[in-house]
């Protein structure tokens, strides 16, 4: 094969490279606009939740800002993984263990909902060990 | 033998188009995929806005268009949009030539065909410009062109195929006339259009154009790659205005729909919208006074699209208004009367669809018939608790697939596909499923980017 004919192909790679290279950027453009939007106005309702000085107005800012954060989160595919104290077998693979303990727990709490895009684990549910007498 | 197929979304609110590889439904590589940058102005270049505003010396297109009606709205002024619906109607023809209203051509001098060819060919010089600035296209690459259409409920979206593809045929003879200056800001002069629409007209030609339907594109989209895809689909429509169930068998080669499966209702996003913002004017028991309750309902209408997202995935929603928290849970519309009738109205539709799909597949000896939602509504919980309801005989099963499909996730993205992935699933899906799939086909064949008989730019 001529050294001609072998600088083809690589030209061409480079070239959908670059096309897919455009492509992606403009695909992250169009999700992050409205993801843009839903992050400013949660950071307008964290400043109102930190400044409220009533407790119902804290909570309902509180509420706005879960909202927004939620909004943003969706617009960049984003989705929760788990239920909020739901009751699961600990997996130390899975979970993340949000309390200190002397032995591994059998089984544990979400406290916090993990969170992943696209069937990649981008953070783990963080759990707790699950109260005895608690059932669920 | 073209090496790309060009699906084009001529959607109610904006037009979307993609192309894939030629054989992509056979050799899938998600990479390949390739959603087109339509528009040149706004975050969304993958989104043309469909609208077409007279002015008084000039047709103003997309976006400008938009602009431009809401600075003269006072003036009870409005861009021509939902070209869709239009094309919907019985009597196509007889809608196509009256007089577009005074609102919308003050000048008296548009038919409506004249005003849908002129977008038409804004939409394929945005195509046109779209594909040249694509370093992996613009290349001489040919390609077959096609488009997505709902099963017309009024009419025979088939039959009807002629007539629409007459009318791309009298759009590109324009485009073909008046070349870029139709992408310009400014629009085009009366006096260009009234110059080059006649000759447009005569110098028509049946373009070669394949029609899919869209409940066929989401079968395509949901099913290419999979090995164990299943031959028979019901596929969940909601939309804004309507929503729309339809059932497809595929059998050897061709994708067949099942027309006794095929419901519309007239209750969909629209609908659920002015329950929530009823619900929400109820429960606002300050807002007492007309202008206080016409401010909340505007309020309501612009930050809709947000609040019943969050209703729907998180449950509830809350909002501001005069410096008031306002929540809305889900329960809340389900309590409402004309949604109870609407979701049993949806349930029994469901229910009659998805009987006929799965006779037709226990009588063609399958075993699964897959269940996908598509639309703006396809992520509602009761919309997905439909497709995931467990039956009463096992055979033959109903897998739910999920509203983006898998494979949008694919690491060549980067995870930023799948967050527009709905917006342009029908031009995807219709740009990937073959020629089997299609429900009509005209005329012959042209490369998309072949600019023969275009004459040199003037002005």
């Amino acid at each position: 094969m001529s050294a001609g004919k072998k600088t083809k192909p690589k030209k061409s790679a480079a070239r959908q490279r670059a096309a897919q290279g455009v492509l992606t950027d403009a695909l992250a453009e169009a999700a992050w606009g409205e993801a843009d939007a839903a992050l400013a106005q949660a950071l307008a309702d964290f400043d109102e939740a930190e400044t409220a000085e009533k407790k119902g107005a804290r909570k309902d800012a509180l509420e706005r800002l879960g909202q927004a954060l939620s909004r943003a989160a969706r617009k960049r595919g984003l989705s929760r993984l788990g239920d909020l104290d739901e009751r699961v077998e600990f997996d130390a693979e899975a979970h993340d263990l949000n309390a200190p303990v002397a032995k591994t727990p059998k089984s544990v709490r979400i406290q916090a909902r993990g969170v992943t895009r696209g069937g990649e684990v981008l953070i783990k549910p963080r759990v707790a060990p699950a109260d005895k007498k608690k059932r669920s | 033998m073209s090496d790309w197929t060009l699906c084009i979304d001529f959607g109610t609110a904006y037009s979307k188009a993609a192309v894939a590889p030629t054989g992509a439904w056979s050799r899938f590589d998600p990479a390949t995929v390739r959603p087109l940058m339509l528009s040149a102005e706004g975050q969304n270049a993958f989104l043309l806005d469909s609208a077409v505003f007279v002015d008084e010396d000039r047709v103003l297109f997309g976006r400008v268009a938009l602009n431009e009606a809401d600075a003269q709205a006072d003036q009870k002024r409005a861009a021509l949009r939902s070209f869709k619906t239009l094309l919907s109607v019985s009597d196509l023809d007889r809608a196509l030539n009256t007089n577009a209203p005074l609102t919308i051509d003050p000048h008296r001098v548009f038919q409506m065909r004249d005003l849908i060819v002129l977008y038409l060919a804004y939409l394929l010089a945005s195509i046109d410009r779209a594909i040249v600035a694509d370093p992996s296209l613009a290349q001489g690459a040919t390609f077959s062109r096609r488009y997505a259409a709902p099963a017309w409920r009024s009419g025979d979206s088939a039959g009807m195929h002629d007539v629409v593809v007459r009318l791309f045929g009298e759009a590109e003879a324009f485009r073909a006339i008046v070349g870029k200056r139709i992408l310009s800001p400014e629009g085009l002069s009366l006096r260009t259009i009234s110059d080059a629409l006649p000759k447009a007209m005569e110098q028509a030609e049946a373009l070669e154009m394949g029609l899919i339907y869209e409940a066929t594109a989401a079968a395509a989209y949901t099913s290419v790659g999979l090995e164990n895809a299943g031959s028979h689909m019901i596929v969940v429509d909601m939309g804004a205005g309507t929503t729309d169930i339809a059932a497809l068998a595929r059998l050897g080669p061709r994708t067949i729909e099942l027309p006794e499966a095929r419901v519309t209702l007239k209750q969909a996003g629209d609908f659920i919208d002015r329950i929530i913002a009823n619900r929400v004017l109820e429960s606002a028991k300050w807002a007492k006074r007309d202008e206080e309750r016409s401010e909340l309902w505007s309020v309501l209408m612009r930050q809709m699209a947000d609040i019943k997202e969050a209703i729907m995935a998180d449950g509830r929603a809350t909002l501001r208004n005069q410096g008031r928290s306002i929540t809305l849970a889900f329960k809340e519309i389900e309590k409402d009367e004309d949604f109870r009738d609407f979701y049993k109205s949806l349930r029994e539709s469901y229910d009659h669809a998805l009987a006929v799909v799965r006779d037709d597949a226990r009588a063609r000896g399958r075993s699964e018939v897959q269940a996908i939602a598509v639309g703006g509504g396809a992520a509602t919980p009761f919309i997905q608790d439909l497709i995931r309801r467990k039956m009463e005989s096992t055979r033959p099963r109903v897998i739910p697939r999920p509203a983006t499909p898998d494979w949008a996730h694919a690491r060549e993205f980067r995870g930023n596909l799948a967050p527009v992935f709905p917006q342009l699933a029908i031009a995807i899906g219709g740009a990937l499923a073959p020629d089997s799939m299609l429900a009509a086909r005209t005329g012959f064949s042209r490369p998309a980017n072949d600019r023969s008989g275009t004459p040199a730019e003037r002005d």
